[in-house]
């Protein structure tokens, strides 16, 4: 959304005894009709977030459905870990004053499979025994082994699609900020409006 | 923590805050209170609302409390619970029917951030005419203004 200027931050300021009136009048119109067109741009502008938040939501719906796939009564907080990090952040970011943007970042993630000699299969163990290091215990560990070595592959797939739901939050909250934003843009506009046109509110 | 971004919490059933914590956003440690919080049957409306309004439990993310009485040590336990007094969430994640049981504070969380985004369930579908901000959108445009 490019940058609302406000017409009336450019407006000249009028006599206090009306003279010069026709002129200013003249400026007072301009700067009504510019305003109309700025309340015309973003009212658009908001239609058209409203209508792809819509969509989005809709896609949204069928994440729920994977929710099935989870299975049963053993997937749960019963199995939670006593210490959990999150691999999945927000970076939130300022576009225009009061709007603010999300974007989904996810760091490394630390899976057993990960954990073993990099070497090939065979070693020689000749002098001292090379213990293979682990990666960085700062990594966070995959929430899919709170379940288990060998999970069902229907878990692992309500995790990536909860992975994609995580980026659709974001995308949806971000939208849903720029309708609020907008909104408040609107009513302000609209406020300045009736008070440079009185007659027309 | 201020290099890592903010995080995502997750108010819901058992299914949505599981999937979600399968997408990696839980967090919890004895140091830091956790970002989430399971809605059970025995949920009381008001452990719901003080966990939206303010997060932060020292132990356990499910809330069991006895709808029927109130139990003082659980109630200072909630009265941490700081989702929305937190700086480090950017996004709130609510069952739809949830939100529902404490609209009244979701219509009066005005800023940009936390971000409050109602989801669906797996029993309860999302209903558009429900949502917050799509009402306050919806809401904003008149004959008149529109004239």
């Amino acid at each position: 959304m490019e940058d609302l200027v406000c017409p009336l931050a450019v407006l000249p300021t009028a006599g206090g005894d009306g003279e010069g009136g026709g002129s200013g009048s003249e400026c007072v119109s301009m700067a009504a009709l510019d305003l109309r067109a700025e309340l015309d741009s973003l009212l658009l502008q908001l239609l058209g977030d409203l209508e792809e938040l819509e969509g989005k939501r809709a896609g949204w719906l069928s994440l729920a459905k994977a929710r099935y796939a989870m299975g049963t009564k053993s997937v749960g907080p019963l199995q939670y870990a006593s210490h959990m990090e999150p691999q999945v952040c927000l970076q939130a970011s300022e576009a225009q004053e009061g709007l603010q943007k999300f974007k989904v970042v996810r760091s490394g993630v630390h899976a057993p499979e990960d954990v073993g000699p990099r070497e090939g299969a065979l070693r020689r163990r000749k002098g001292p025994t090379k213990t293979p290091v682990p990666q960085s215990s700062d990594a966070p560990r995959d929430p899919l082994n709170w379940f288990g070595i060998l999970v069902p592959h229907s878990l692992r797939q309500a995790q990536a699609s909860f992975r994609d739901g995580l980026q659709l939050a974001a995308d949806i909250a971000s939208l849903q900020n720029r309708i609020d934003w907008g909104r408040s843009q609107l009513q302000g506009l609209q406020e300045k409006l009736k008070q440079l046109e009185p007659g027309a509110a | 923590m201020a290099g890592r971004g903010k995080l995502i919490a997750v108010i819901g059933d058992e299914d949505t805050v599981t999937g979600f914590l399968l997408g990696g956003i839980g967090e919890l440690n004895k140091n830091r209170h956790p970002n989430f919080l399971v809605v059970e049957k025995d949920t009381t409306i008001n452990e719901i609302e003080d966990t939206f309004r303010s997060l932060g439990s020292v132990s356990g993310s499910v809330a069991e409390a006895n709808p029927s009485q109130h139990d003082p040590p659980l109630w200072d336990e909630i009265d941490s619970w700081q989702f929305l007094n937190r700086d480090d969430i950017g996004i709130i994640l609510i069952n739809q029917y949830i939100a529902e049981m404490v609209r009244h504070a979701l219509d009066a969380h005005q800023q940009s951030i936390p971000a409050v985004l109602e989801i669906p369930s797996k029993e309860h579908p999302y209903d558009a005419a429900k949502d917050s901000i799509l009402r306050r959108a919806r809401g904003m445009f008149t004959a008149e203004d529109l004239r």
